[in-house]
């Protein structure tokens, strides 16, 4: 099942698909592979950031938890602790297994 | 490099323990700075081992070579441009598969390289094992074991450096393999770029091409436009085979190239019991005790700092102040004794009663919490807060650290990531209440009006920092950034790295703020001796008497007030010859005055310290903004509260 991150569970464990969707109405978009979606993409810069501390597609991630007031997300992946922004994580697409 | 002078530089992740690999090398002889034209640290030390002369740099902490950052941006500039003789790649042990995607990076840059292999016995404790021979030979640069808190291994560093930079022991660096797809598309990029003189590497410039690297692109747009054309149509390629955008895939092929290393070097085995560090993480960023521990803990801060804070710098005071009648008998009470007194001591005096009694605890808190791990999990608890503004939780350190002091609060303002950032971040911080406007609020409004009126005041401040903060991160051009911060696992400070860099810090405060201060006392002083004070007054009486509804003296107060908050105070009680308020001003009056003196523009050290982070234009814009805003407000409230 493709879902963003942020609709994992706690302690639920996925394998990310990519960083660099975004939900425009119902369908799901994908930054440069997919045409039709106009509107301006996630900050390039980040989603750098996001692949270079390890969250590239492939990659296992596990969410630990969230932070309180529906806060950033705690992950973990490549065996480091991540926090990362809620609208950074909704735009990382996972596949679970449920 | 001569015969026995070397520079070698320390590159790797934070919170690895660099600074304290750093500090183990260096001891005392280190020089804190800024790295040219940038706002990021330049750590600088020299060491001598064996009759050999080392510099040694230390590199800001950083996950790659990209430009996420301007840390990452000055990282590979250095390496590239001033060549030191050996980069020292210090690794987490126990996170070797994202440490050695950075190692990877730097073998790209093909810098001379060195392995510490840092925390070996914080990995061992969390089972995993390292095989450091076959760590060499797989990466083919000499890989040494440290322990930098206690020390360990760090001679064997230097002299397996030594070795390396005498070329007494041949090491042949890996060169990281990308699939075949990326490999062909590299190499065509680097045929073009042989024949172009860059100050990179060819194969490094190759696939920062592909990587889409701004700046990158931009140097070799200079040289050779052709080239940019030509990645573009190799990325597009590159794209439609792999199916995400082509940076993802080269990072993503670089950490396969990473995490197949350290499978082969690491041995897991599994960890006994969750130690008390993993308790504390989850206590401290827990759903329902997170923000009540972080306020109980930041409060206990704030109470001890200001007790302590009270009582020394009363105590400093007096001690100064029994100079007083030596200073007088030396100099006589005229004019030349009133401006050695009254302006350059009094000036230093100030200067000092507030650094040595508050910034310096209040910074040596700082570094224990950064360093021990605590200001992450705070920023992670206040991320969805300063989101209302227009920032993410990494800034609630700064604005936190501005209600001590607005001062370390800008220049705390680095850790930041991009330049819109901080620039809007120390925006907000301009805005907080520091101790000092506390003191006025609590002093004046609170004493004399009410304490729920000066509860207000700090509610109506709040209010206005989020409006503000938000017009201010629309207005800003430029795309924001989201909290993307790594949770380092709790340990316990290295105290004596958290004493330098607190060491550092405070000289940096006084080598900026105490000059202004002095400077600013002695023209005041001026000012009053030549009987200035009230054509000043009277000249500023149609803002404070006929705007803001106050008594024509509070001009001089607020004039007072830029040098240090607290002394509108004691200014304005010697101008009106009472300290009792009430007999000379009325409810609304104090309300007025104080909430002008909160919000009219951030004192002359503080404006230092934004004209030394953001430059003259920027420093001035905001204090412009702002003491325009203090009067619209305190004009507003004077009309609102005399209805």
């Amino acid at each position: 099942m493709e879902l963003p991150l942020t609709s994992l569970k706690n302690g639920e464990t996925a394998v990310i698909q990519s960083t660099d969707c975004r939900l425009e109405g119902k369908k799901l978009c994908r930054n440069k592979t997919k045409k039709g979606c106009n509107k301006k993409f996630a900050n390039e810069l980040c989603i750098k950031r996001l692949t270079d501390l390890g969250l590239t597609p492939g990659t296992k991630v596990t969410v630990i938890k969230s932070a309180p007031f529906n806060g950033p997300l705690e992950i973990s992946v490549r065996g480091s602790r991540l926090a990362i922004g809620r609208g950074m994580a909704s735009r990382i697409l996972v596949d679970v297994e449920r | 490099m001569t015969n026995n002078h070397f520079t070698i530089a320390l590159a790797g992740n934070a919170n690895v323990g660099k600074s304290v690999i750093f500090n183990q090398l260096t001891g005392l002889h280190q020089h804190i700075g800024n790295w040219p034209g940038k706002t990021v640290e330049k750590a600088e030390g020299t060491l001598h081992f064996k009759g050999y002369t080392i510099d040694i740099i230390d590199l800001p902490g950083i996950y790659s070579l990209s430009t996420f950052s301007i840390e990452e941006l000055v990282s590979r500039e250095y390496i590239a441009t001033e060549k030191p003789d050996l980069v020292i790649n210090v690794v987490d042990a126990s996170l070797l598969e994202r440490n050695l995607f950075f190692t990877l990076q730097l073998l790209e840059l093909e810098t001379p390289l060195l392995i510490a292999l840092n925390q070996i016995d914080m990995a061992k404790k969390k089972g995993i094992l390292i095989d450091c021979q076959k760590a060499e030979k797989l990466l083919g640069v000499p890989v040494v074991p440290t322990v930098a808190v206690s020390g360990k291994g760090v001679s064997d560093m230097l002299e397996t450096a030594i070795q390396v930079i005498e070329k007494k022991r041949k090491i042949v660096p890996l060169k990281p393999r990308y699939g075949k797809e990326i490999e062909e598309r590299i190499e065509k990029l680097v045929k073009i770029l042989n024949k172009t003189q860059l100050k990179y590497p060819s194969r490094w410039v190759a696939i920062k091409l592909l990587d889409e690297d701004k700046e990158v692109e931009k140097d070799v747009q200079q040289v050779s436009p052709k080239t940019v054309t030509v990645a573009q149509k190799l990325r597009a390629e590159l794209e439609d085979i792999h199916g995400h955008s082509c940076p993802t895939v080269v990072t993503s092929e670089r950490y396969q190239v990473a995490s197949r290393i350290s499978k082969e070097i690491q041995q897991i085995t599994k960890q006994v019991k969750a130690p008390l560090r993993e308790k504390l993480h989850t206590a401290t960023t827990h759903k329902v005790f997170g923000v009540p521990i972080m306020l109980a803990v930041i409060l206990a801060v704030f109470v001890a700092i200001f007790s302590f804070g009270d009582f020394a710098s009363a105590l400093l005071g007096d001690l100064f102040f029994e100079l007083k009648p030596s200073f007088e008998s030396v100099f006589g009470t005229g004019i030349v004794g009133e401006l050695v007194w009254g302006g350059l001591m009094e000036g230093i005096i100030g200067g000092v009663t507030v650094a040595l009694p508050y910034i310096l605890p209040f910074y040596f808190i700082l570094y224990l919490f950064e360093d021990s791990g605590y200001l992450s999990r705070i920023a992670f608890l206040m991320d969805n807060l300063m989101h209302k503004m227009g920032l993410h939780g990494k800034a609630f350190i700064p604005v936190m650290l501005s209600f001590g002091c607005n001062v370390p609060g800008c220049l705390g303002c680095r850790i930041m990531e991009t330049s819109r950032e901080r620039l809007l971040t120390a925006f907000v911080v301009t805005l907080v209440p520091c101790a000092a406007t506390s003191v006025i609020i609590l002093g004046l409004v609170g004493n004399y009006v009410g304490i729920q009126w000066a509860l207000a005041l700090y509610i109506v401040n709040l209010v206005i920092i989020f409006v503000l903060g938000r017009i201010a991160f629309k207005a800003l051009p430029g795309e924001p950034t989201e909290l993307i911060m790594e949770m380092s696992d709790y340990r316990v400070p290295h105290i004596k790295t958290v004493a330098k860099q607190t060491w550092f810090r405070l000289k940096e405060f006084i080598v900026m703020a105490f000059p202004l201060i002095i400077a600013g006392s002695i023209v005041i002083k001026i000012a009053e001796v030549t009987n200035l004070l009230e054509p000043i007054a009277n000249l500023s009486s149609p803002i404070t008497v006929a705007w803001l509804g106050l008594p024509a003296v509070t001009g001089i107060a607020l004039i007072f007030g830029v040098l240090r908050k607290e002394l509108t105070l004691i200014m304005l009680a010697s101008l009106l010859g009472t300290t009792n308020f009430a007999l000379v001003m009325t409810p609304v009056q104090m309300i007025v005055f104080t909430l002008v003196v909160m919000l009219y523009i951030p004192c002359v050290a503080t404006i230092g310290a934004l004209v030394k982070e953001f430059g003259w234009k920027k420093a001035l814009t905001i204090t412009v903004i702002e003491i325009a805003l203090a009067l619209l407000v305190g004009g507003i409230a004077f009309r609102l509260l005399t209805i």
